[in-house]
């Protein structure tokens, strides 16, 4: 990579970088000041706002696994499987955020901890799903095999993304539809401050991916070194 | 005219004796008895434990604060093993490109 172009990418990644940092700051801001308190469920409701942003941002990291490992699967490119790698582990990483925030609101909303309502159950389906690809990928320097056999992974993994956002339109469930489906809304100072929330997820996930995916190409790039080193 | 004034009472008779029976009060309780069966009964005669979540109320603040604690310690914990990550390779590519030097210059 140029010297030019690693200056242009460092300058685009500050930029995001500061721009989300400004957007979370703002987003606290909207949601403990500005947005008003839930008439039924009081302050617990506020977990709304990280809660259904992440479970936005897992779809953007489970998205972005499944387009890498399907370009690698075409191309054999190493760069896409660093993607696919990259956007696995964020999007697990804010599917375990929703997974314990969700309980949270529940144990207040419904009295329960959790149900196997058709939203929270595929919800896990999929976080179990991109856990076994990150298991896959943890065994030691990956061969050739086992990143495609992760890479068909991921590919089974988007099919259930469509599952958990319809799953509260045609399945019977507990899970509010607020924002989805038939729901009343939201006051409109709500409205702003999940809107903040969640272009700041959105800063954030984009931010995760690329660093991880940078780190995963240098790994990339050590693996083929020693196996370089090896055959002299 | 005898039977004028007969006729007159029977009429206020019936009037008044409906409304007076409705106006009347009921008749308490008070026999000492009566008092103490009710007291017994309202007294509990048996503890049965609460299942489910009306056990307890969790105040909806301590949730609130969980659930932004834990978005926070796993973006940190995540942060940190990409640090570690980033700083294994960074050494291990150091090291390879100084042994693949040395293999060249020999």
């Amino acid at each position: 990579m140029s010297r030019t172009r690693q200056s242009g990418n460092s300058t685009v990644w500050s930029l995001v970088l500061f721009a989300t940092l400004a957007l979370f700051a703002a987003t606290l801001y909207m949601i403990f000041v500005v947005a008003p308190v839930e008439q039924q469920m009081g302050i617990v409701q506020k977990i709304f706002y990280f809660h259904v942003p992440s479970a936005y941002a897992m779809y953007i990291g489970f998205g972005v696994s499944a387009v890498g490992s399907a370009v690698y699967l075409l191309k054999r490119d190493p760069k896409w499987d660093a993607v696919g790698v990259a956007g696995a582990e964020v999007g697990t990483l804010f599917c375990l955020i929703v997974l314990l925030t969700g309980p949270l609101w529940a144990r207040k909303a419904w009295g329960v901890w959790w149900t196997w309502d058709p939203r929270l159950t595929t919800t896990l389906l999929a976080g179990m799903i991109f856990a076994a690809y990150l298991a896959l990928r943890s065994m030691g320097d990956a061969g050739e095999v086992e990143k495609r056999f992760a890479a068909g992974l991921a590919l089974f993994g988007l099919v259930d993304l469509p599952l958990i956002h319809f799953s509260v339109q045609r399945w019977r469930g507990v899970h509010p539809t607020v924002i989805t489906g038939k729901g009343g809304g939201l006051e409109s100072e709500m409205y702003w401050a999940l809107g903040l929330s969640f272009i700041a997820f959105t800063g954030l996930a984009v931010l995760l991916i690329w660093a991880r995916a940078s780190v995963e190409r240098q790994r990339e790039e050590t693996a083929r070194l020693r196996l370089e080193l090896m055959h002299r | 005219m005898r039977a004028l004034i007969a006729a007159l009472v029977l009429g206020c008779t019936m009037l008044i004796t409906p409304l007076a029976l409705a106006d009347s009060p009921p008749e308490p309780d008070t026999t000492d008895a009566g008092a103490q069966e009710d007291a017994a009964e309202e007294r509990a005669t048996q503890f049965v434990g609460v299942r489910g979540p009306e056990a307890e109320s969790i105040p909806g603040g301590a949730l609130l604060l969980a659930a932004y604690a834990v978005v926070w310690a796993l973006l940190f914990l995540f942060l940190l093993r990409m640090r570690g990550l980033q700083r294994q390779t960074a050494e291990e590519l150091e090291r390879l490109s100084a042994q693949i030097r040395a293999s060249e210059g020999q």
